[in-house]
């Protein structure tokens, strides 16, 4: 993988405090970095401090203590968002605008001159099929149609580093399955992605490594297969032809979780036991149709992480397990 | 050209919000008021007409400045618009800025509106305009920038309600300065008389580009007064858009 970091945070810290709350850290002291070319993604529950983080890379919000850097340029400096295209959870557009228009002012915000503007208009409106709903004003836009907007947006001047929280937040199968698709070109084409979403199959999918934030502090940073626990947990085996005294045998070893029409499906705790029931089986006739080993899902691995949460994170819990490459 | 950007957006969005529905409004008034003056003036119809016309600039100009003006950063934020606005290579001085510019471009274009249809009306109803009556409009319009201004910085500290509450007092009693340096004998050697004199120095003299009743009743004014005018809007409104910026630099949107 390329070293390169596209993304640095240091020490990137918010706190809020009101004359009458306590303090609150809405994001601790985050330090990490995101490479080119690489898909990150970002987890955690609600008020984790997925979009705080966002919101300060992005200059939304300013850090009360750190920095936040895009291509080596301090965030403060608003040059250091020329290269970045950012889509915001529920994204908001100003409603009286056609999507020709929105690009227009937002290639105009990104300084595009009048010639390419057309030409940028052209690209995105082939790109995510715009080109139907050209003049049509955005107030009268479905959830799915905005979210189209959104990522044409933050395509905007085809920025090398994109920013997408929660993109396919709110979307139905379909609008997901697009959305996911884009994600997917973008990464084919080489651009660096951080993104936040709570759709854990998703995050599996698309990224090459993954940053686990709970309450404001990053709890795990690595490689999605390095975060997750490779081992093989347990085994799943659908027989069929078994019988009766089969079924009893295979019941004080296993666990039986599914039966239909004459087919039996058994859970075994490791895969030796699974072996050694499988030969025994089919020396005795029977037939397997299936057999899948149980791996831990990011969405396992979520729940795994946050009972280390509810029993109190302290700063020495963070382990960081990037490899180098 | 980034500014210029948002600058043309407020403008049009703006326009498409249905602002310009108060020249209507400004119309209706101007010939009602016309009617009704009509009945109660002896030949001095023409002379109240413009006189009334110069007001409403002032007022209805004064009412979009105001509660478009509290509006106008507020929304952004409240609408969440800012978001991909603020995540572009856009400094925070050029978003404030280009929004004002964007307003002042609207209320140039409503106050220009006015007083043409305004002019119109009067000659048709037999007066007769000369340059004073523009320059009147025009100097409305400097007022208004200044109000404009005060406006924008109130968008960015409080919600549109209360910056509405607070620039219409401003507005109110801009006009009506003259009372904090005119004091009464009994304020003389109280604590109170010094601090109302730095009042009047300190807020801005909205009466200053009032020269209505010369310009309806045909007493000169000279061009070094109007110039001082110009200067004096500006000056205040630099200042009012400066510290807008400054608010909005470190805000958290």
């Amino acid at each position: 993988m390329n070293t390169i970091a596209i993304l640095k945070t240091v020490h990137l810290t918010k706190k809020y405090s009101g004359l009458s709350s306590k303090e609150y850290y809405a994001v601790n002291d985050l330090s990490f970095e995101i490479y080119k070319g690489e898909v990150f993604g970002f987890l955690g529950r609600n008020g984790a401090g997925k979009t705080t983080t966002i919101k300060m890379i992005c200059g939304l919000l300013i850090p009360t203590s750190g920095k936040v850097y895009i291509n080596g340029i301090e965030t403060i400096d608003p040059n250091s968002r020329k290269n970045l295209g950012y889509l915001p959870e529920q994204p908001y557009f100003y409603e009286y605008l056609t999507p020709r228009e929105t690009i227009e002012f937002y290639c105009r915000l990104k300084g595009i001159d009048a010639k390419e503007r057309q030409q940028e208009w052209l690209r995105l409106s082939e790109l995510l099929d715009l080109k139907p709903i050209a003049d049509i004003r955005l107030k009268n836009f479905s959830k799915g149609m905005r979210q189209k907007i959104g990522f044409a947006i933050a395509l905007v001047g085809n920025p090398d580093f994109l920013i997408l929280d929660e993109p396919m937040s709110g979307l139905d199968p379909v609008g997901r399955k697009h959305i996911r698709e884009l994600i997917q070109q973008q990464k084919e084409m080489g651009k660096t992605i951080f993104f936040s979403s709570h759709v854990l199959s998703d995050v599996e999918q698309l990224c090459d490594r993954v940053g686990v934030l709970s309450k404001g502090k990053l709890v795990a940073i690595g490689h999605v297969r390095e975060v997750l626990q490779q081992d093989i947990r347990q085994v799943e085996v659908v027989f069929k032809n078994l019988d009766t005294a089969l079924i009893s045998s295979l019941q004080q070893k296993g666990t039986l979780t599914r039966t239909w029409e004459d087919y039996f499906q058994f859970r075994f705790e490791n895969i030796s036991i699974a072996n050694q029931f499988i030969t025994e089986c089919l020396q005795k006739g029977a037939v397997i149709i299936e057999c899948s080993p149980q791996r831990e899902t990011l969405e396992d691995y979520f729940m795994r992480m946050q009972i280390v949460e509810d029993s109190q994170i302290k700063k020495n819990d963070i382990y960081y397990s990037r490899v180098e490459e | 050209m980034r500014i210029l950007a948002v600058a043309q957006n407020t403008f049009r969005e703006s326009v498409r919000d249905k602002v310009l529905y108060v020249l209507l409004l400004f119309a209706g008034v101007v010939i009602i008021g016309s009617k009704a003056v009509g009945w109660i003036s002896i030949g001095q119809d023409i002379k109240i007409i413009k006189d009334l016309s110069l007001a409403g600039m002032s007022v209805f100009g004064a009412l979009i400045a105001i509660f478009v003006g509290t509006n106008l950063v507020y929304k952004e934020i409240d609408k969440r618009t800012i978001y991909t606005i603020i995540a572009q290579p856009l400094h925070r001085y050029e978003f404030v800025i280009g929004k004002y510019l964007g307003l002042s471009l609207l209320i140039f274009g409503v106050v220009v509106l006015m007083s043409i249809i305004s002019a119109i009306y009067i000659v048709i109803l037999g007066g007769d305009i000369n340059h004073w009556y523009f320059i009147a409009s025009f100097l409305v319009f400097m007022k208004l920038l200044l109000v404009t201004a005060l406006a924008v910085l109130f968008s960015t500290l409080s919600s549109p309600i209360l910056g509405a509450i607070i620039v219409f007092c401003f507005y109110v009693f801009g006009h009506s300065t003259g009372v904090l340096i005119d004091l009464p004998p009994n304020f003389e050697g109280t604590w109170s008389k010094p601090l109302l004199q730095a009042l009047y120095y300190i807020l801005p003299n909205f009466s200053n580009f009032d020269i209505r009743s010369e310009v309806v009743n045909g007493v000169p004014v000279s061009y070094l007064y109007v110039i001082y005018t110009i200067v004096y809007a500006i000056l205040y409104s630099v200042f009012f858009i400066y510290l807008a910026v400054l608010m909005f630099q470190r805000k958290d949107v």
